[in-house]
């Protein structure tokens, strides 16, 4: 049974916004790029067979990149999978959601943050339903400077050679790193043409333009190409809020009441 | 030895089609048996360790039972994160099977001798480390590892060093199986291959001879009751003197009866030269006649009622 319902990804934001704020917390700049990229695929792609986000035969969505995990804690609470309480209580101690992705938690696949660990965990779970003939698709979310890791590439490999057609690994490509732009940190190149090479079928597209990413998804899965399969989704790093796009000072820099006031102000109103 | 775990891997297998066998392109002769019969359950992830364990992870989710072959410099040493992270945070049903362990690949040098897997792997949560000292070990552990449903590590040493029991064992009713009981209070506890140079010692020093190839979770009760009943203990282990056996003999004493032990093991360096394993053995001071050298002088010193 697909979920529905179509996100408000301006109300997304500002739920991150607020828990950033809450818990004090950073790396804002890395939940904002991928918004419209989970707020799409709960919407419109990822099966829980009965809304149940454990259902044996479920899709599997892998957050590499743990660091966006803030936003995929806003779309659980749209789903109804988290409650208001663990947002208001963010980083309180003894608290349960943490600054980057834990199985730990009910909906999220993987602990990831450390990078490079998704990516190979996502292909273990497509090669699982590859061999039990299931149509169960892998998403897995990767950073662009995440893709330095030579696991990734290891696991590209693996994947092209094994032709899972059922994985899908969509690039985080906001431009930017830890420390600075992701050119001038360790060049990547073109991302597209690097996973064309590795066997991939790949296509780049506007990360924060839904349609485009529905289209990609739903051009990808209907291929019949049986490589598997990579989105470069060109996007903002601090994506909705100004003076913080492409600012990457926000990966690090906490709110205070005074950022926090204008973010909710630039965010306030409906859907994007 | 290996034909054991060939055996017990072929039976997994057999018994189980969710087993699935995964190397970084090692163990050609090791998995033929393997390989002719479930070609299926077996995947050469490539040099690519890595991924191997991240993948293995993502098969256990998906309800796969993997065991994950590779040599013990690199599994588990070059995957150490991604058997805390990816395996054992969540607790996932993974088998790691570390082969050559120790100073096996004697003339490779330090790239493929592993003395510091025990220790490395000892302090990561929810993985049990096994280490085997014969075939009949090798079966019991293997046993175990399938009845878990938890990560393990299998430490594989020296293989052909010869068998230290008699019998098969179960290691579930007896996790420190006596090689041979001596009338003195003399015990030696080793693990792995140096098991079988504690047996060859154990007459001329009238010491009783003690397998451990549980390294964790230990019988602590187990092996407290034969510490108190030895005045001299001595500890044998192809792998360093910090956080092996040894170590882990020394913090169970220090904590509840303090006394004094011997550790024979690796002290804290790599190979300097490459030869065979009984010269290598001899360059870290493990062979035969240096090793009874070391228990002569630590009897004498804290002994002398011996």
């Amino acid at each position: 049974m697909l979920i529905k319902n179509k996100f408000d990804t301006k109300k997304l934001r500002r739920t991150v916004i607020d828990m950033a704020y809450a818990g004090s917390s950073v790396h804002i700049g890395c939940a904002f790029s991928i918004i419209e990229i989970l707020a799409t695929l709960y919407s419109n792609h990822l099966r829980f067979p009965g809304g149940n986000m454990l259902a044996e035969n479920r899709d599997y969505l892998v957050l590499s990149k743990g660091h966006g995990v803030m936003a995929q804690y806003a779309c659980m609470r749209e789903l109804g999978w988290l409650p208001d309480n663990a947002f208001i209580n963010y980083f309180s101690d003894g608290s349960e959601l943490k600054a980057l992705s834990d199985s730990r938690v009910s909906g999220l696949e993987v602990s990831s943050g450390s990078l490079g660990h998704g990516f190979s965990v996502g292909v273990g779970l497509a090669m699982g339903a590859k061999l039990s003939k299931s149509d169960q698709k892998t998403y897995v979310i990767v950073g662009d400077g995440e893709i330095n890791e030579g696991a990734i590439w290891e696991g590209a490999l693996f994947a092209a050679h094994h032709q899972l057609q059922n994985f899908m690994v969509i690039i985080d490509d906001n431009g930017f790193q830890a420390m600075g732009r992701s050119c001038d940190v360790l060049d990547l190149g073109s991302i597209q043409s690097k996973f064309e090479s590795f066997g991939f079928n790949a296509t780049s597209i506007d990360g924060h333009d839904e349609t485009a990413i529905s289209e990609a998804i739903n051009r990808l899965q209907k291929s019949s190409s049986t490589a598997p399969k990579a989105i470069i989704a060109k996007t903002v790093k601090g994506k909705g809020v100004s003076f913080m796009e492409n600012n990457n000072s926000w990966h690090y820099t906490r709110l205070n009441a005074d950022t926090h006031a204008k973010s909710i102000a630039e965010l306030s109103g409906d859907k994007s | 030895m290996r034909q054991a775990l060939s055996d017990s891997l072929v039976s997994a297998a057999k018994n189980n089609c969710k087993v699935i066998l995964l190397t970084g392109d090692h163990g050609y002769g090791l998995f033929y048996e393997f390989r002719k019969h479930f070609p299926s359950q077996f995947l050469n992830a490539g040099v690519a360790e890595q991924n191997m364990v991240g993948m293995a992870a993502g098969l256990a989710r998906a309800g796969y039972f993997p065991i994950v072959y590779g040599l013990s410099s690199f599994v588990p040493i070059r995957v150490l994160e991604q058997i805390k992270l990816d395996v054992c945070h969540d607790n996932l049903p993974v088998i790691f099977l570390g082969d050559g362990a120790g100073f096996v690949y004697s003339f490779l040098g330090t790239s493929h001798q592993s003395t510091e897997d025990i220790s490395a792997t000892r302090a990561i949560p929810n993985l049990s480390i096994y280490s085997p000292a014969d075939r009949f070990e090798m079966s019991s552990v293997m046993d175990l590892a399938l009845e878990l449903r938890s990560p393990c590590y299998i430490r594989i040493g020296k293989s052909d060093v010869g068998d230290v029991h008699f019998q098969s064992l179960n290691l579930s009713k007896d996790d420190i199986p006596a090689c041979s009981i001596s009338d003195s209070s003399i015990s030696f506890i080793g693990t792995g291959s140096m098991v079988k140079m504690a047996t060859q010692l154990a007459d001329e020093f009238r010491a009783s001879v003690y397998s451990a190839p549980i390294i964790k979770p230990f019988n602590k009760q187990r092996f407290l009751e034969l510490i108190l009943n030895s005045q001299a203990l001595i500890t044998f282990e192809e792998h360093s003197v910090y956080g092996g056996l040894g170590g882990m003999i020394a913090e169970i004493i220090s904590e509840n009866c303090p006394k004094k032990l011997l550790r024979i093991g690796v002290e804290d360096r790599f190979s300097r030269y490459c030869g065979s394993y009984q010269y290598l053995l001899k360059e870290h001071g493990l062979d035969i006649d240096s090793v009874r050298l070391k228990i002569t002088n630590f009897l004498n010193i804290n002994h002398n009622q011996y």
